[in-house]
């Protein structure tokens, strides 16, 4: 009898967590999702908050090269030309280019307020600045970051401001200091004139 | 049943069409037609002279034993023409890239936005699939010209596209537009 009655609860409450779970499970299933999913973007920062920057500039670019258009286009880069090459192999683990330059006609036309949407998501979360360039002679700074998650590099950005300029880079993916000299001039990336990588940088 | 079927059959068409209406999902068209509403200027279609001149380019070079790579696939190129018009955005060159950007946000991606709003000019580079090969949406506004041209490319112009947009977007546009008699 207390057997039967044993059977009986031990039905009764798998049957509600069994229905508690198929309630449930859109939700645990978006949850889950939305962490993978948040994990993956934290690479990619939001910069569109920038664009309002572009109705005081007096040149402004803009430069979007997502991962779809980067992995069709990667295997086209030949392997007989050595540049072409090494362009191939950076371009084939990358999953974005994104890059926002405005240019002004007078100083003081952006504050640093201007780049805190930009600023305040690369606190932490992984970012690491691991470069920090300071020109008082010309007011010029160049702040570079690295993203690392589970030990690997998966992101980079470049924030560099000037009294009559500002530009960001965001390079989503395994980059490194010397990786991204390689992209200089290309794929829309300015040159920046960065010193050299130390070993600890790569 | 029957009623009902029809009815929501008949419901989905009237929800479909205002989205119709407002942008065909070409780009092209859409890109044309909103910078004549935009700016209220009239396109003018590239003369078909100009067009035969590319033709004998490719051929003068052939004869010359020289190779004339061309970029845009064979009868891909759509081009259309704004000629001495004013094109003054009154301040407002961010609204236009705005709503660029909102008629071709089906399936093109920017690629590359320019804007020099002091002098009004503007030049955009947009990309969508177009099976194995891809479409190349340009638009150059000055002053008092612009052209709007869609070419398809293979995936290696595209290649070549994305490391100098610069250079290959001013070769893709010459190729469609200028004459070489």
């Amino acid at each position: 009898m207390q057997f039967v009655i044993n059977t009986r609860l031990g039905e009764l409450i798998m049957r509600i967590l069994f229905r508690h779970l198929l309630t449930f499970a859109p939700v645990l299933l978006f949850v889950v999702t939305a962490h993978v999913v948040t994990t993956a973007q934290t690479a990619k920062l939001q910069l569109d908050q920038l664009d309002v920057l572009a109705g005081r500039a007096s040149e402004t670019v803009d430069v979007k090269l997502d991962e779809h258009l980067m992995q069709t286009t990667a295997k086209f880069f030949s392997g007989k030309d050595t540049d072409d090459a090494e362009i191939r192999d950076l371009l084939k683990n990358l999953k974005g280019i994104y890059v926002k330059s405005f240019e002004f006609e007078k100083e003081n036309e952006y504050t640093p307020a201007d780049l805190d949407s930009v600023v305040s998501q690369l606190r932490g979360g992984g970012w690491n600045k691991i470069v920090g360039i300071t020109s008082k002679k010309d007011g010029e700074n160049v702040d570079v970051y690295l993203l690392t998650l589970a030990g690997e590099i998966a992101g980079l950005a470049v924030v560099s401001t000037e009294p009559k300029e500002l530009t960001v880079i965001n390079i989503v993916g395994p980059v490194d200091l010397q990786k991204l000299s390689q992209l200089e001039g290309s794929f829309g990336v300015p040159v920046l004139n960065l010193p050299p990588p130390k070993k600890s940088d790569k | 049943m029957k009623k009902t079927l029809t009815g929501l059959v008949l419901l989905a068409i009237a929800l479909s069409m205002p989205l119709r209406a407002s942008a065909d999902g070409d780009g092209f068209n859409d890109a044309v037609k909103l910078i004549e509403q935009f700016y209220h200027v009239k396109h003018q279609s590239i003369p078909l002279l100009a067009r035969a001149g590319m033709k004998a380019a490719t051929t003068a070079a052939k004869i010359r034993g020289g190779e004339y790579k061309k970029l845009a696939e064979a009868g891909s190129v759509r081009v259309v023409a704004f000629e001495d018009q004013t094109f003054d955005s009154h301040g407002q060159i961010t609204k236009f890239r705005s709503e660029l950007q909102q008629a071709l946000s089906g399936n093109w991606s920017a690629f590359v936005q320019n804007l020099y709003p002091r002098t009004e000019e503007q030049d955009y580079i947009y990309v969508r699939d177009a099976g194995k090969n891809f479409h190349v949406l340009i638009i150059v506004i000055e002053k008092h010209d612009a052209t709007v041209m869609q070419a398809t490319v293979a995936p290696q112009t595209l290649a070549q596209l994305m490391k100098d947009p610069e250079n290959t977007g001013k070769a893709l546009m010459d190729e469609a537009t200028i004459s070489d008699p």
